[in-house]
C-alpha cells in the first residue's frame, strides 16, 4: 500500500512514523477552536490519522502568557507521554531573570527538545535581547528553534547569518515555508545559504507542484512535517504530504524521520 | 458514529479551472487533458470547470470556450462565469439561466474582481432568475464581504450558493449565515477549522458541505483527506465527496 492510499481511504498511517513538528493547543481570540482544542482532541485526531507525535506551543504561550502556555503544555506532556511534546515558548518582552528562570525550571524537569518563537505574535523580532537566554541554551545543547518568522533588521538572510555566526550549534527551523510561491523561493535560499536552516511545511493550503520544488531545491532531508494543529486541523496537511509526487521514503523523512533525529525524539 | 476507511468513494470537484491564466507556474497547468490527468491521480471523477479567460479578461468569451471544452465530456461539466443584466454583456438572465440549467452546469460570480455588486439595485434580477431555475452559485470567499453575502442570501432564499475557498477563521460569520439561510453551502477544501467538517456537518447537516480542490492553483490531496478522515458516518463522508454537488445539478446522486 502506497502512503497515497492512506488519504484516499482515511485510513490511519501505519507504516511510517509521523511527527507534527508545528502544533498548538487550546483556544484562540480570533476565532473558534472546537473542543476548547484540548490535548485529548488532538490526540484522539492524532490517533485516527495515525500521528506519533506532535510538538506543542499552547496558543496562550504566543499570545498572552508564555509562562502558562509552557506550564500547560507541560501538564499534557504528563498526561499524555510521548504523544505530546512541549516546544519551551518564549517572550522576549519579559524580564531576562524571569526568562531564564523559566529556562532553568524546564531544563531541570527533564530538559527541553526545542524552543518555540512566535515574534510577529510578541511583536517584535528574533534580534531581541530578550531571546538571548534561549539562544544560549539552543547553542549549548545544539537543539533547534521554531520560529514563526526569522525577522529583524535586513530580513531573515540576515538574521540567521548573524544568529548562525554566533551560535553554531543551533538548527533553525524556519515557519511556514510553503506557504506561497515567493514564500518558498525565499525559504529555500535560506535552507541553501544555510545548512543548519530547515523548512517547515505548515499552512492552510498547499500550491500545486510547492512541495514538489522544496524537494527538489533542498532535499527531502531539511523539511519537516507540520501542522499547526489545532489553530488548522490537521487532516488536509496529512493529505498534501500523503498525496505528493515524491517518493514515499523521501515522505517518510518529512513526516517523521527528520524530526526524530532533529528533536532527538 | 461510522468512521470506517471508504474506499470507492465518488468524488466531484466543485472548483477547478482549465485555460491559460496570467501567472502559472512551472508546476502547474491549463489544459483540459492536464486537469482530467490530475484528477486521475487521485480518483476524482469529474467536476465542475470554469475557464480562465471568463476570470481574466472576458466572461461571454470564456463561457463560450467553456461550453466548448467540456462539450464532448462526460466528466468535465461548465460553470460559466455571470454577470448583472444591466450591461447587456450575457444573454438576459432568463435565458442565461435556462442555457447553465440545461446544460448541466452552474455558475461562479467574481464581483470584486468584475466590479459589480451582489446587492439586488444590481444583481437582483440575475439572481432572480438563477433562483428560478435553482441554479448553484458558486463565489469565492474573497469576491464579497460577509455584509453583502448575507445580504444576497436573504434576498434570494431558494439559490443554492457555495462558498469557495474558505480559511479556518470563519466560523464566526459562517455560523449565522447557517443558521438563517437553508441554501447556504461551504466548499470543504481549505475549511481547515480543527474538527469543522464534523461540527459544521452535525450541527447544520452534511448537505451543507460541498467537496472542491482549486486545481490547478492548488493540491488535491488535502481537501480529500479532509472528508475521507472525517470522523462522520459513511454516508455523511460519501455525500460531502460528490453526492451533495450532484444533487445541486440536478444529477442522480
Amino acid at each position: 500500500m502506497h502512503l497515497k492510499d492512506y488519504a484516499l481511504t482515511g485510513r490511519p498511517v501505519d507504516d511510517a512514523y509521523i511527527v507534527d513538528a508545528h502544533a498548538h493547543m487550546g483556544p484562540y481570540f480570533n476565532f473558534m477552536v472546537h473542543e476548547d482544542g484540548s490535548a485529548a482532541a488532538m490526540v484522539s485526531v492524532m490517533d485516527r490519522l495515525g500521528i506519533d507525535v506532535s510538538i506543542a506551543s499552547p496558543h496562550i504561550a504566543v499570545t498572552c502568557d508564555y509562562r502558562e502556555g509552557n506550564r500547560q503544555v507541560a501538564e499534557a506532556a504528563r498526561e499524555f507521554p510521548g504523544r505530546i511534546v512541549p516546544f519551551i515558548t518564549i517572550n522576549p518582552n519579559y524580564p531576562r531573570e524571569e526568562i531564564e528562570a523559566e529556562i532553568n525550571s524546564y531544563h531541570e524537569a527533564g530538559g527541553i527538545v526545542g524552543f518555540k518563537f512566535h515574534s510577529s505574535l510578541h511583536s517584535t523580532d528574533c534580534m531581541n535581547e530578550g531571546y538571548t537566554p534561549a539562544y544560549e541554551y539552543a547553542d549549548e545543547h545544539a537543539i533547534p528553534i521554531l520560529s514563526h518568522a526569522w525577522n529583524g533588521p535586513g530580513g531573515p538572510m540576515k538574521v540567521v547569518g548573524t544568529l548562525a555566526e554566533r551560535y553554531p550549534n543551533i538548527r533553525f527551523v524556519n515557519a511556514h515555508s510553503s506557504s506561497g510561491w515567493q514564500v518558498i523561493d525565499n525559504a529555500c535560499a535560506l535552507a541553501e545559504e544555510f545548512d543548519r536552516v530547515y523548512l517547515d511545511l505548515t499552512g492552510s493550503r498547499l500550491f500545486y507542484g510547492a512541495l514538489e520544488r522544496m524537494v527538489d531545491r533542498v532535499g527531502a532531508e531539511r523539511i519537516l512535517w507540520g501542522t499547526d494543529n489545532p489553530f488548522i486541523d490537521p487532516r488536509p496537511g496529512l493529505g498534501r504530504m500523503l498525496c505528493a509526487h515524491v517518493s514515499d521514503d523521501d515522505k517518510r523523512l518529512m513526516l517523521g524521520l527528520n524530526a526524530k533525529k532533529l528533536f532527538r525524539l | 458514529m461510522g468512521a470506517e476507511p471508504t474506499a470507492g468513494m465518488r468524488w466531484i470537484d466543485c472548483n477547478a479551472r482549465i485555460g491559460r491564466w496570467s501567472n502559472p507556474q512551472p508546476e502547474q497547468f491549463w489544459t483540459s487533458e492536464d486537469l482530467l490527468a490530475a484528477w486521475d491521480d487521485v480518483g476524482i471523477e469529474g467536476g465542475l470547470v470554469y475557464h480562465a479567460w471568463s476570470w481574466e479578461w472576458s466572461p461571454a468569451h470564456g463561457n463560450e470556450r467553456v461550453l466548448r471544452e467540456t462539450a464532448n465530456s462526460d466528466r468535465m461539466w461548465p460553470c460559466y462565469v455571470a454577470l448583472p443584466h444591466a450591461t447587456r454583456e450575457l444573454a438576459p438572465p432568463r435565458d442565461f439561466a435556462r442555457a447553465v440549467r440545461e446544460s448541466r452546469g452552474a455558475v461562479r460570480i467574481f464581483p470584486a474582481k468584475h466590479n459589480w455588486s451582489v446587492h439586488d439595485w444590481c444583481a437582483g434580477a440575475l439572481f432572480e432568475a438563477l433562483e428560478s431555475q435553482r441554479v448553484p452559485v458558486l463565489v469565492d470567499v474573497g469576491e464579497l464581504d460577509w455584509e453583502s453575502l448575507a445580504a444576497m442570501l436573504q434576498a434570494h432564499p431558494d439559490m443554492p450558493v457555495i462558498l469557495l475557498n474558505m480559511y479556518y477563521r470563519v466560523d464566526r460569520w459562517v455560523y449565522p449565515l447557517m443558521e438563517r439561510c437553508e441554501n447556504f453551502h461551504l466548499e470543504a477544501n481549505t475549511y481547515g477549522v480543527f474538527l469543522g467538517v464534523e461540527r459544521l456537518a452535525e450541527r447544520f447537516g452534511p448537505q451543507r458541505l460541498v467537496f472542491g480542490t482549486n486545481l490547478p492553483e492548488l493540491e488535491a490531496g488535502g481537501p480529500m483527506a479532509l472528508i475521507a478522515y472525517a470522523e462522520l458516518p459513511e454516508a455523511d463522508r460519501r455525500a460531502i465527496a460528490g453526492g451533495n454537488l450532484l444533487r445541486l445539478l440536478g444529477e442522480e446522486e
